[in-house]
């Protein structure tokens, strides 16, 4: 402490938000294992889905891809996003980061675009490999469409997991609610896509989380002609992002205790 | 305490009928003080006296459900982020991010303060603390001693006017708390002033200037510990408490109760 404290001013925000976001991605390169782990559902799944009665069965190769992405996204975002926040917040990591001069919407910023980074790594891998696996042939514009829809999807699921985390406060308890709802979501868009509970169950799946991104990711790698239905799903999504989005930061607390 | 006693002492921190609140149950019951400049203030209780909370609405983790707390002039409920460049704080349970090293933290930290540090400079201030060497390791790998020493480090990083501590020594095996004791008084003498919560009424006799006890949310008496100890010293609660001269700790038990707290 010398004579500098004196003069001690608020420090810039993009000095603020570039530090936030480079221990952020530090924290992400450390934790690629997960990451990997986080790809290797979706992957599993294309591989074991690369048979004509499967793909008769889900609606074809592109649906798939569609679905594989969107159960990336979906293990990245509720298992990965909602554990993490849940922990450091139950460590007292947030409290710590509090006291500091950063404004509080920075820190979330900053673990939300890492999380969204994170979401597009593996939508790529996803896409690349399932383009290979189900002999795909997509051009720059479509890759540009489906890594624009995973931004959209991955805000749905990232949505879904700050409303877990605005609602339950022990970690533990995130991690148990975190399961349970990504193996609901994942059944919903596996059933919506089969059918096997018959026509009702398969229209209700399909207005689930995952029913919607699926459709949009299947219009853009199928380059379809945008329909009234396309449209339902894009505004199912915004809907969900709000609802999810507005549940999370209103009830979500700093602290733990 | 002579210097202060000679000049006008001049206020870092004037907190003014601050009260604080979960639901119904008040943790802080409009409570005023103030910190001058170049002085270390103890704040004591008993466990639930409300301490942490009292600290943690100056911090601005907590908004308080009245009153009013300026740094240097600075509100801390409408210029949080003025305020907060400001103070340095080490909280009670520190927590980094695991997965980051010390020097990953201090750059981190720095950051945040807006201070750029160099490769060379980060060593420059782990050097003195013992944990150059330990630079590339995670934050939890550290012993518990370092820990402390490390999250005393980052609460200065910036070199702040005002440093807040919660129960910095607890937990700290005796050569580490005379060391983080020598630490925070080399703070004070470089023009830094110190607002601490501890359990040892030892230390605080020692080391604090001013200490101020608080009890059920409400601030019993605010004092040098000297005069605390000689305005209380013919209580009859103290009495029934001391064995032999009286201490702050004789004082402490004698205003708070004997009983055990949660």
């Amino acid at each position: 402490m010398t004579d500098t404290h004196a003069i001690a001013a608020k420090p810039d925000l993009q000095v603020i938000l570039s530090s936030l976001l480079r221990a952020d991605f530090l924290v992400l390169v450390k934790n690629r294992r997960a990451l990997l782990l986080g790809a290797m559902l979706p992957l599993l799944f294309l591989v074991t889905t690369n048979s004509q009665k499967a793909n008769g069965r889900l609606g074809g190769s592109v649906f798939i891809v569609g679905l594989c992405i969107t159960i990336g996204l979906l293990s990245t975002s509720i298992g990965g996003y909602a554990l993490t926040v849940a922990r450091d917040r139950e460590k007292g990591v947030f409290q710590r980061l509090r006291v500091t001069p950063a404004p509080t919407w920075t820190i979330m910023v900053s673990r939300l675009a890492i999380q969204v980074v994170a979401n597009l790594i593996i939508a790529l891998a996803v896409l690349v490999v399932g383009s290979a696996i189900h002999h795909l042939s997509l051009n720059a514009g479509q890759y540009a469409l489906v890594l624009l829809v995973s931004i959209l999807g991955g805000a749905v699921f990232l949505s879904i997991a700050q409303a877990l985390v605005g609602l339950l406060k022990s970690a533990s308890t995130v991690d148990a609610a975190s399961r349970i709802v990504l193996i609901a979501l994942l059944l919903s868009g596996l059933l919506g896509a089969s059918g096997a509970l018959g026509s009702t169950w398969e229209s209700i799946a399909k207005w689930t989380p995952v029913g919607p991104v699926t459709t949009l990711f299947s219009t853009v790698l199928n380059t379809a002609a945008w329909s009234s239905y396309d449209t339902m799903s894009l505004l199912a999504c915004g809907g969900y992002i709000a609802v999810f989005t507005g549940v999370g930061i209103r009830w979500f607390q700093w602290d733990a205790r | 305490m002579s210097e202060l006693e000679e000049s006008e002492p001049s206020v870092i921190l004037d907190v003014s009928n601050l009260s604080v609140a979960y639901g119904a149950k008040k943790a802080v019951d409009s409570i005023s003080l103030q910190i001058y400049r170049g002085e270390i203030f103890g704040l004591l209780g008993p466990n639930g006296a409300g301490k942490t909370s009292a600290l943690s609405a100056i911090e601005g983790l907590l908004k308080p459900r009245s009153g009013r707390v300026l740094l240097d002039g600075i509100d801390i409920q409408r210029d949080p982020a003025h305020a907060k460049a400001r103070m340095g704080v080490q909280l009670q349970a520190t927590s980094f991010q695991s997965e980051l090293t010390v020097r990953q933290i201090v750059r981190l930290y720095a950051g945040l303060y807006g201070v750029s540090l160099s490769a060379r400079e980060i060593s420059d201030r782990l050097g003195p603390i013992g944990l150059d060497s330990e630079a590339g390791k995670p934050f939890k790998q550290l012993s518990g001693g370092q820990q402390q020493r490390f999250a005393l480090l980052i609460a200065v990083i910036h070199e702040p006017e005002l440093l807040l501590l919660d129960e910095p020594t607890a937990g700290l095996d005796p050569q580490s708390r005379r060391q983080l004791w020598a630490r925070i008084e080399h703070l004070r003498q470089e023009g830094g002033s110190i607002l601490l919560t501890t359990h040892s009424m030892e230390e605080a006799q020692a080391v604090c200037d001013r200490v101020a006890i608080i009890d059920h949310g409400k601030l019993l008496t605010t004092e040098t510990p000297q005069n605390l100890i000689a305005k209380h010293r013919d209580d009859p609660r103290v009495r029934e408490v001391a064995h032999g001269d009286v201490t702050l700790e004789d004082v402490f038990i004698g205003m708070t109760g004997s009983e055990i707290r949660d």
